[in-house]
């Protein structure tokens, strides 16, 4: 089992780095990221406020050390697969970097001030301003285009492995902020669509398989493949048309995920109040995925009432009920079982059209948007949560699956 | 599949599954009305369309409908305002602007002048909007514009017919999710038959590429290169290809696996068929029931994905019809219900269709039997 684990992991790694570098690339060529953003804005010398087009608003010339700084502090020099790994986080990158006078302290931090000394091979070193006790480890030294200065920098290594997915210009904050303020909302949709699915296909599968054939059967297998096909939200629009207010009843909310007075309403009224917003949202959510569930719960309970030992259990008299509770479903979860790791996908991930089409604030629709207002590191991190979601799902179907069918790991 | 023989003993297995789809009403009507509608909306420039079928002034005649349907042809940049008349060639002095050919309609009528205008069935087109003159913003459905002639199904935020929208979007998204199919076999089934038919080095690759291409978030990079990029038909479906080929790779393989150990491709092996052929006239034929039981889901796919690239605003350029584009109008106008019901319907009848015929298909082409004791 410990082998069949650690073999599954090590596959996945090829594939983590291979989808990073395909979004990494098609990222990377988009135009208008925030270097070319911030550029732009101080063309137009408006501090880093919006990017926009430089369409009749007079140039700025650029300070050259700011245009380096800028430089610098994307990267926009190094080749690109330095660039990947750094943004990965397994190649050091310059953190604090600052444009220093040769032979001038300068202030790196709180109370802390650094003096650049060129030494007469014109090797430049650096040291305490104050106590110098001998050169400084750990700091670097970059020539500059400025006269008479460089670039001190110490290295530290910073990305996606260890969390940093960059700054959204346009809130102001880290990634991570962002994105865990809005996981709760997206992670609650998730979880209340995973246990439905479940619940709902569960039931459905297995009575479609004992009523194979039967009106019912036929039925409920178009009208779930009809629910597969028809995409969530566009049946989310026509919803909330109907009863959310639009033109017919307005029995739930127009959209959102909570009222606005929530913050002041007791705990019962809050959990009503979440209920109310989210019925609507949850239906386009949940609808379009029973379909594969279903067939599989049915065809792997017809498949296992098929077999011999199912024959036995009748044939020794028991009960139709213990037969298919007892003895059958036992084998018949296996697949759903394993199917569990792909829904958690769609648990983290967020549904970005559903949370669109309800002006749900989850990070779905934050990436979304972060899309549209060229917010590159929030759609960047979003792409790439997509991708480790995706991985770990099915890893954990593939665990699941180990756990539950002892064949599979043997062989 | 075999030539049909006279003998009526003696039929191919794909005559008995053809015979048996046809006898599930259900599912073979519903591919006779989809097929047929779409064969019809090929002829939309000549039903629905704002242009005149036949225009005679002065003795001259003209058809801007019929350069209209010419210029819609080749499916890409079908749009294009190919037959521009100036309404100053038909009389209306210093107006530079396209004919209205129903006020000149109106106009000559009520004159009773030997000119004349026959309009299509259907009078309005997909894309004329406010601008031009008459048109209302949100008239609702069975409601008469401002000429007083009816909208069976209103307009929409900027005046444009909706019923003639949904229309062309039929067109569209047809067109669209079937040369994505198209395309995803041409791309799928001969990697997947690869991978399926060598084996080893091939197929474990090619599996770590799948593996990395299921693993991407394909809509919403598509969504991040057409945000950057001018989207056109051609790009769009090259871009959903790119990413949805894996679907009947993976079918693909599985049965060429399946059936290379099989003894008939072991006879032809051992009697040095090539491997090409092998592949080609041994094994694929046996292979088309995925094939086939797989295309409707392409097709839906197809269909949902263009959709829903255009209701986020990252799908076809406007102003071209289509049903994406018309729900969002319609959430952002919630209480004009005809705005979102009218594209919807249309989806709904399209994708349930597409079901029907699949579930049609699967029937005669997969009949898995089970067998119950009780």
């Amino acid at each position: 089992m410990i082998q069949y684990i650690i073999r599954r992991l090590l596959l996945a790694i090829p594939t983590f780095f291979g989808a990073t570098v395909v979004v990494f690339f098609i990222v990377q060529f988009a135009p208008g990221g925030p270097y070319e953003q911030q550029l732009n804005a101080l063309r137009k010398g408006q501090g880093s406020e919006g990017g926009g087009s430089a369409l009749g608003t007079e140039m700025m010339s650029i300070p050259p050390s700011q245009l380096e700084a800028l430089q610098r502090y994307h990267q926009v020099n190094e080749p690109i697969w330095k660039r990947y790994l750094m943004w990965l986080g397994m190649f050091p990158r310059p953190v604090n970097d600052y444009l220093a006078l040769i032979d001038t302290p300068q202030n790196v931090g709180q109370n802390h001030r650094i003096i650049v000394k060129k030494d007469v091979n014109g090797q430049f070193s650096v040291h305490e301003a104050e106590n110098d006790n001998g050169p400084l480890s750990g700091w670097y030294v970059d020539p500059s285009k400025k006269e008479n200065s460089v670039w001190v920098y110490q290295r530290g290594v910073s990305g996606i492995f260890t969390l940093d997915f960059g700054r959204s210009e346009r809130y102001r904050k880290p990634v991570t902020e962002l994105i865990a303020e809005r996981l709760p909302v997206s992670m609650q949709f998730g979880l209340i669509s995973f246990v439905i699915t479940y619940v709902v296909c569960f039931y459905l599968g297995t009575q479609k398989a004992l009523r194979h054939g039967s009106r019912f059967d036929v039925i409920s297998s178009s009208m779930v493949f009809i629910a597969f096909s028809i995409p969530g939200w566009a049946l989310g629009a026509v919803l909330l048309v109907l009863l959310g207010g639009g033109s017919a009843l307005a029995w739930f909310p127009t959209g959102g995920f909570q009222s606005t007075d929530y913050e002041a309403i007791t705990a019962w009224e809050k959990i009503g109040d979440r209920a109310w917003y989210f019925v609507l949202p949850t239906i386009a959510y949940t609808l379009g995925g029973f379909a594969s569930i279903t067939l599989l719960m049915k065809n792997s309970l017809l498949d296992t009432l098929g077999q011999d030992f199912v024959r036995t259990a009748y044939a020794k008299g028991l009960r139709e009920n213990r037969v298919v509770w007892m003895h059958a479903m036992r084998n018949s979860v296996i697949p759903l079982v394993a199917s569990i790791g792909g829904i958690i996908g769609i648990f983290l991930a967020g549904n970005y059209l559903v949370e669109y089409a309800f002006n749900i604030d989850g990070i779905g629709r934050l990436s979304f948007e972060a899309i549209g207002s060229r917010d590159q590191s929030v759609f960047f991190a979003f792409a790439v949560i997509s991708i480790i979601i995706t991985l770990v799902g099915s890893i954990i179907s593939d665990f699941m699956l180990a756990l539950v069918d002892p064949r599979i790991r043997f062989s | 599949m075999t030539k049909a023989s006279p003998v009526k003993t003696s039929q191919s297995i794909n005559q008995r599954r053809w015979k048996k789809f046809k006898g599930i009403r259900r599912g073979y009507y519903s591919m006779l009305l989809l097929l047929g509608a779409y064969a019809l909306s090929f002829f939309l420039p000549l039903m629905v369309n704002n242009k005149a079928l036949i225009v005679s002034y002065n003795g001259e005649w003209s058809s801007p409908a019929t350069r209209d349907f010419f210029a819609s042809l080749p499916l890409v940049g079908s749009l294009a305002p190919s037959s521009f008349d100036p309404a100053e060639k038909y009389g209306e002095v210093g107006v530079q602007a396209e004919a209205n050919y129903r006020v000149l309609q109106a106009k000559w009528d009520a004159a009773g002048s030997e000119n004349y205008v026959i309009m299509p069935m259907y009078p309005f087109g997909p894309n004329e909007d406010v601008t031009v003159g008459g048109n209302e913003k949100f008239v609702g459905p069975f409601e008469a514009d401002g000429y007083g002639l009816p909208r069976p199904f209103g307009t929409d935020d900027v005046g444009r017919d909706v019923l003639s929208r949904m229309a062309y979007g039929f067109q569209v998204s047809m067109s669209f999710a079937l040369l994505i199919a198209i395309l995803e076999y041409l791309i799928g089934v001969p990697i997947g038959a690869m991978m399926g038919y060598f084996g080893g080095y091939v197929d474990l690759t090619m599996q770590r590429v799948m593996e990395i291409w299921t693993a991407l978030p394909f809509l919403f990079l598509i969504i991040i290169i057409v945000s950057f990029v001018e989207p056109t038909f051609s790009l769009l479906v090259f871009l959903l290809v790119i990413f949805s080929w894996l679907g009947i790779a993976t079918q693909m393989r599985a049965q060429f696996y399946r059936e290379r150990s099989r003894d008939y491709v072991a006879a032809a092996v051992s009697i040095g068929v090539p491997t090409r052929s092998i592949i080609v006239k041994h094994i694929l034929p046996n292979t088309l029931v995925p094939i086939i039981t797989f295309f409707p889901f392409a097709l839906v796919g197809g269909i949902s994905a263009l959709v829903s690239l255009d209701f986020l605003g990252f799908g076809m350029p406007p102003p071209t019809p289509s049903w994406g584009q018309m729900i969002g109008v319609g959430l952002s106008n919630i209480t004009r219900y005809w705005l979102v019901a009218v594209p919807f319907g249309a989806m709904f009848i399209t994708l349930t269709l597409v079901v029907f015929i699949g579930e049609g298909i699967r029937e005669a082409f997969d009949p898995k039997v089970f067998s119950r004791l009780r």
